[in-house]
């Protein structure tokens, strides 16, 4: 493969990315797409800028394979600048399709070209201003603030739990 | 100047993680690990850890010298021994096999129904720190694609304190203590009755 660079990156999932991941409950929300060359605090600024504008209700981060942890990072950070965010948190695999074509370019013909198909762990997260349906997969309703760490247990609801600060 | 990670007191939940799906390995060992292959580029917002901090020849950093490595008990003696919560939380870390880790998924869901035989719909809680975040969504997303649509996926996010404790060689500084956050996810994998 080392003769091969990669020329570009196709993503042939279009049909199911064309109405967006959350069109059914945010059609007109702002989306950010993580990559995962993106810088936090790049999106950070544009988001809060964003979310700060009280017409703007809804916002959208969805990033796939390397960006995953970075987009649950952005979305961990936006809700402790702006408290109060209700968020649905979506998984689903995204088919990409690589095209590597051999390097250096012979002179004439363009030279082989691989095709390499990947199917990536996508992440999607709505964070919305106004409550949602909390009978939705992946739902987590704002945090009341606690002493300011990290969130507890949220599933820490039976007996065997022991007991949380 | 080398770093020790233990969890705050606020991250009782997730201690475990180098529970059931580890052979031994704390989360807090990857970690280190990670950081000194990855740098502290990719952590959750915070940039604070300079490279410095990875190098084992003790260069400086701040105002302490070349710290000595706080031994890798200190680590483990700080860990919560509190074990997974419930016999279906699953911890995903980078350290086991993926598949060992997804066929103890398997197994626990299909042991939960057809073992138990009691009602309700056995689910199980895969949970991922930093790096392991993208795992546990490959984890989940792959029972969900075995399972011909009898399970469903839903995930939650949250914030992890990690604290550092940085020990000075010399011993006559204080140990000094850094804290960051690192992003966390839930996955709660369920099973649906079909309709």
């Amino acid at each position: 493969m080392e003769n091969f660079k990669k020329v570009r990156t196709e993503d042939s999932d279009t049909e199911a990315e064309s109405p967006g991941p959350f069109a059914d409950l945010a059609p007109g929300a702002v989306e950010m797409k993580v990559k995962e060359g993106s810088k936090i605090r790049n999106l950070l600024g544009f988001a809060a800028a964003r979310m700060e504008q009280p017409a703007t209700r809804t916002i959208v981060f969805s990033g796939c394979g390397r960006a995953v942890t970075k987009t649950v990072t952005c979305v961990e950070i936006l809700k402790r600048r702006l408290a109060g965010l209700h968020q649905v948190t979506r998984l689903r695999y995204r088919s990409l399709r690589e095209v590597w074509e051999s390097r250096p370019p012979p002179p004439g013909c363009p030279g082989p070209s691989l095709s390499v198909h990947k199917n990536v762990p996508a992440v999607s997260i709505l964070l919305s201003k106004d409550a949602l349906d909390p009978g939705q997969p992946g739902y987590q309703p704002p945090e009341p603030r606690p002493d300011g760490g990290g969130s507890q247990g949220r599933w820490c609801r039976s007996g065997s739990c022991e007991g949380r600060t | 100047m080398r770093v020790v990670t233990r969890a705050s007191g606020a991250w009782r939940s997730f201690h475990s993680w180098c529970g059931c799906s580890s052979v031994g390995a704390s989360f807090l060992e990857l970690l280190l690990a990670r950081e000194e292959r990855a740098g502290p580029g990719t952590r959750g917002g915070r940039r604070s850890l300079p490279k410095a901090d990875m190098a084992e020849n003790g260069e400086t950093w701040g105002a302490s010298e070349a710290e000595l490595d706080p031994v890798e008990y200190t680590l483990r003696k700080r860990l919560p021994h509190r074990l997974p919560r419930r016999p279906n939380d699953i911890y995903v870390n980078m350290k086991t096999d993926f598949k060992a880790q997804l066929a103890r998924c398997q197994k626990l869901l299909e042991g939960g129904g057809g073992g138990r035989g009691q009602g309700g719909c056995p689910e199980i809680y895969i949970h991922g720190l930093g790096l392991a975040i993208n795992r546990a969504i490959n984890i989940a997303l792959q029972l969900q694609a075995s399972s011909f649509g009898a399970l469903q996926v839903a995930a939650n996010t949250s914030t992890v304190e990690l604290v550092d404790e940085l020990e000075p060689e010399t011993n006559t500084r204080e140990p000094l203590t850094r804290t960051r956050n690192n992003s966390a996810i839930h996955i709660r994998v369920f099973r649906v009755t079909p309709k």
